[in-house]
């Protein structure tokens, strides 16, 4: 503490920021302090104290009613269901994608990467409509498959835009290394390449997960039968039906929230940085 | 170990000739080095070597064959990186077994090649490092040892040192050399440090803007340089090249001095030249004909190197003996006349050389 203190007075500048960063993570943890607090109160406690007063009564019974009410059992296996394949079956073909594109001579390798790259600017309210028609066409309406699909193809393109970049930005000496080694091109993917890329990758899988985890209006569209809700539909639906209970309803948004925040721990700890030094010159 | 030669090889990208017909012979186990400045298409042909770039036109063979068409882990050949390329996150050991690995070698044959390849470089207590954990002669070592296992046809290194510290660079260039004629392999080594150039090659190929200046021996292109280009690059320091033109008793030096030449040495009267003069061919000398003003003195010890200025012309002179000296002296000079190089001012080749 001292040693802190010692460097501040050195380095104002240094405290500042250190009050700044204090304040925004203040400001960014104060709704999920209030959600908590809310989950763990009786109606009457909602009513009768504060946002931010701590509960006086644990009231863990809300967690239990909420579950059971919200059909969260039928959803949770949803949504698990959805991000697992998609997550990783996503980024599997995003990096194999952008591998190619960084590291395979063609001709039209920018015109491509210009396509996948536009796929990214078109926001996919605008085409949820057709997107809708063109799912009900093929017959996947109320499918997982029928979700899936388009969640891969609005979640690939910035992945590989991201890899790309990071492909491109690997020395070119490691694959001509490779190369002379006597490598293929998915020899030195696999080898090579991918476990460099380690820490981007656990990333990208996070920003994913907790992105298909959230996902809302896709899902509202393609999932019509109740049976096939994932989290965030089982969500809305608890807010009409009991919109009265606070305590359930942030109960049913912790229950929510848990997943990713899990995801969130274990995959960060990938976030080794320095991995790819020494590959060269470091 | 095989011999390598190259015919008419040429390299173009798009309209731009980068390399522009080169023919070499390398022989069996010579150690043969490819010098010359940045952008002389030295690198460029040592990639077509090692298949890495496409060959626009010509052929290289390896051996008998002819390798244009074949992929580079089919030429036989293994190749050193200037920045190491080794993979980050295998260990030494695995960095090392890659090929063999791929090539499908045994477990117990790979195991036995590793080990024997880290007790030549002296890596064994470094196998189950990763390279992170290495500096930088433990990285180049490592390169080397990766390139040793596979028992190649041929060598190739591109630039191996240039991201060493000074010592460290001429610790590895002792190395290479002599690991290079211990093993015996045909090898091509590309840099641009001529001291390197000298000290490693059994052969030297002085490249510039995509075409071969001189091909020899070390002494011998340091001593007959076809050319400006030769004469001004290999060597440190660097030789004097000063204009001068040819009077009746010899030639006209800048700065007004004449530097007599024996009658059958005179160039025709009134032509200008080039004269070139090695640093250490330059000896003080209270009647010499080359006067001169002291610009910086540097002292490294061994020798003297003295900055000079001869009539608004750099000039070098190269000492062994420790003079009290100092900028703004005037001094004189006299060049050991048998050992004097002119070159045609316009085309840069040699006229004459004078070595006994």
């Amino acid at each position: 503490m001292n040693a802190m203190l010692k460097s501040f007075r050195r380095d104002p500048l240094l405290a500042a920021l250190w009050i700044a960063l204090i304040v925004v993570a203040a400001l960014w943890i104060a709704p999920f302090v209030f959600i908590v607090f809310t989950s763990l109160k009786t109606t009457s406690d909602v009513m009768a104290t504060g946002a931010f007063t701590p509960p006086t009564e644990i009231a863990w019974e809300n967690y239990g009613v909420a579950w059971n009410r919200g059909n969260f059992s039928t959803t949770v296996f949803n949504s698990a269901l959805v991000a697992v394949i998609k997550v990783p079956l996503g980024l599997a073909i995003a990096a194999l994608a952008a591998y190619a594109l960084a590291r395979m001579k063609s001709r039209f390798n920018r015109a491509v990467l210009l396509f996948i790259v536009f796929g990214t600017m078109i926001p996919f309210q605008v085409m949820l409509a057709p997107l809708f028609t063109l799912v009900n066409s093929l017959g996947l309406v109320n499918t997982y498959i029928g979700l899936i699909l388009p969640y891969l193809a609005f979640g690939i393109p910035y992945q590989i835009f991201i890899l790309h970049s990071f492909f491109r930005g690997v020395p070119k000496e490691l694959s001509e290394a490779a190369l002379i080694d006597g490598a293929g091109h998915f020899t030195t993917f696999r080898r090579v390449f991918l476990p460099i890329t380690l820490p981007v990758l656990a990333a990208l899988f996070i920003l994913d997960f907790v992105a298909t985890w959230n996902e809302f209006a896709m899902a509202l569209v393609i999932m019509q039968d109740a049976g096939k809700w994932t989290l965030p539909l089982g969500l809305m639906s608890f807010q009409g039906q009991f919109s009265n209970d606070y305590g359930q309803l942030n109960a049913a948004i912790v229950t929510t929230v848990l997943p990713a925040v899990l995801v969130y721990l274990i995959f960060q700890r990938y976030f080794v940085s320095g991995l790819a030094s020494g590959a060269v010159k470091g | 170990m095989s011999h390598v030669e190259i015919r008419d090889l040429r390299k173009t990208y798009g309209a731009i000739d980068v390399v522009h017909g080169i023919d070499v012979d390398i022989d069996q186990g010579e150690f043969v080095v490819l010098v010359g400045p940045s952008g002389c298409g030295k690198s460029t042909l040592l990639r077509m070597v090692a298949g890495l770039e496409e060959v626009s036109s010509g052929a290289i063979s390896i051996g008998a064959r002819v390798v244009n068409e074949v992929a580079p882990k089919d030429r036989d050949i293994a190749m050193v990186f200037q920045n190491y390329a080794l993979y980050p996150q295998m260990t030494v050991a695995q960095n090392m077994s890659f090929a063999l690995e791929l090539a499908g070698q045994g477990k117990a044959e790979i195991a036995e090649k590793v080990s024997r390849a880290a007790e030549i470089l002296g890596l064994g207590p470094l196998l189950e490092r990763k390279p992170a954990a290495l500096s930088g002669g433990q990285r180049q070592r490592v390169a080397m040892g990766r390139a040793i296992v596979r028992d190649p046809q041929v060598f190739l290194f591109d630039e191996p040192l240039s991201n060493l510290d000074a010592k460290l660079r001429v610790q590895m260039r002792a190395e290479i050399k002599a690991l290079c004629s211990r093993l015996g392999t045909t090898t091509i080594y590309v840099t641009h440090d001529q001291v390197e150039a000298m000290t490693m090659a059994d052969k030297i190929v002085v490249l510039n803007g995509g075409r071969i200046e001189q091909v020899g021996r070390p002494l011998d292109l340091y001593d007959n340089p076809r050319n400006v280009f030769v004469a001004g690059f290999l060597g440190s320091p660097a030789m004097n090249l000063w204009p001068v033109e040819a009077v009746p008793e010899g030639l006209r030096l800048p700065g007004g001095g004449i530097l007599p030449l024996p009658a059958d040495r005179r160039p025709p009267i009134g032509t200008k030249l080039t004269l070139g003069i090695r640093p250490e061919l330059l000896a003080p000398d209270p009647n010499g004909p080359i006067r001169a003003t002291v610009t910086l003195v540097e002292p490294t010890g061994s020798e003297t190197i003295i900055a000079v200025d001869i009539g608004g012309e750099q000039g070098t002179v190269l000492l062994k003996d420790r003079l009290d000296m100092a900028a703004g002296h005037e001094i004189r000079l006299s060049p050991v006349l048998d050992r004097l190089h002119l070159f045609d001012t316009q085309s840069g080749e040699v006229l004459s050389t004078y070595v006994e």
